[in-house]
């Protein structure tokens, strides 16, 4: 427990001392600092970033699960159109979530998040560490993420990033859960709405969705983001 | 200065193990229902359920209500930190047998508009 709290500590700390900085498509998915046993999931996300230059599309599938009480292991490929209209596969990821407590024993509950992707055919990888946070006010949450990432490789320039992201959200009804979405990253802070929702179709199966609208603030010019997430969990 | 000082003291406010104050109650999950199937707790208090699965399957506590999803291991005991919360009814049910194991918390006491 220890070695735990001083590592949240020293994350916060650590990334507070840096400006919030990080290139690429910001928006994306605010993470929830809990894993359940026994769960699988397969995920469908997708992420359309128009500027004035054009639209770049995101798409990532992934599959995985828990794989003990409190980490889950998922397995991602990532598909992008740039702006001269070429999809086509473009890296892999993998990612390992940490549940640090268990819900409502602290006063706010944690969790850790480390990825690692490798861009397909390039000498390109980026490694992402960070905290989970989410507090509950009455039948509102708040959730916070903090990253910290390095990229590396001949094929990119090797630098350190890092990324903020909150979501606010109201729990109206398991269908649709209406939000407030904040990112940051290098140039780009955006805040747009959003909704969360869940179905349960029997037990052990169930949909969730998301969506987002995020307009970025800090700069003129157009710049906004629609993301869209499918969980179905077995 | 006081932006660090503030930030701190959330950070450090966040860590605490506010279960220590919890009031704990005890349910028992046997052949798929819950006993007490109805708990009464006081609002605006931070609760710990103790919940005893008897059955020999797994069973999934879930709760939109209360915000909870929670596995419990046959045979075992599985704890539920829950609050504190408003004066009210909060629903919660086993995922894999919800026609059986359902159960609900009523939070009684006064509201802030009371006070």
């Amino acid at each position: 427990m220890r070695f735990i709290l001083a590592w949240c500590l020293t994350s916060l700390l650590f990334m507070a001392s840096f400006n919030v900085r990080a290139d690429g498509i910001v928006v994306d998915k605010v993470y929830h600092p809990y894993v359940l046993p026994f769960e699988r999931e397969f995920e469908w996300r997708l992420i359309s970033h128009q500027t004035d230059k054009g639209n770049i599309l995101a798409q990532r599938i992934g599959l995985g699960g828990s794989f003990n009480d409190t980490m889950s292991l998922e397995g991602y490929a990532v598909g992008e159109r740039d702006d001269d209209g070429n999809f086509g596969f473009s890296a892999y990821e993998l990612e390992l979530r940490w549940q640090l407590v268990e819900q409502g024993r602290l006063w706010a509950d944690w969790g850790a998040l480390f990825e690692l992707e490798k861009q397909e055919g390039k000498d390109s990888y980026e490694a992402t560490t960070g905290f989970l946070w989410e507090k509950e006010f009455g039948r509102t949450s708040l959730t916070m993420n903090a990253f910290l990432v390095y990229e590396w490789g001949g094929d990119i320039k090797n630098e350190w990033e890092t990324e903020f992201r909150a979501q606010y959200r109201y729990r109206f009804r398991s269908e649709f859960q209406p939000a407030l979405e904040l990112y940051a990253g290098e140039d780009f802070f955006g805040i747009g709405p959003g909704f969360i929702g869940l179905h349960r179709f029997s037990a052990k199966r169930q949909l969730k969705w998301e969506a987002g609208f995020v307009t970025e603030l800090s700069q003129q010019g157009k710049d906004h983001s629609f993301r869209l997430a499918l969980e179905f969990e077995f | 200065m006081n932006n660090w000082l503030g930030f701190i003291s959330l950070l450090l406010f966040s860590v605490l193990p506010f279960s220590c104050f919890a009031k704990e109650y005890k349910l028992i999950l046997k052949d798929h229902l819950f006993y007490p199937a109805e708990i009464i707790v006081p609002a605006n208090t931070k609760l710990k359920l103790l919940i005893e699965n008897q059955d020999s399957t797994p069973e999934e506590f879930d709760s939109f209500d209360l915000n909870r999803e929670k596995v419990l291991y046959p045979n075992r005991s599985s704890v539920i930190y829950i609050g504190p919360l408003s004066p009210g009814r909060y629903e919660f049910f086993g995922e894999f047998s919800p026609n059986t194991a359902r159960g609900a918390v009523l939070v009684e006491g006064k509201t802030d508009a009371d006070n």
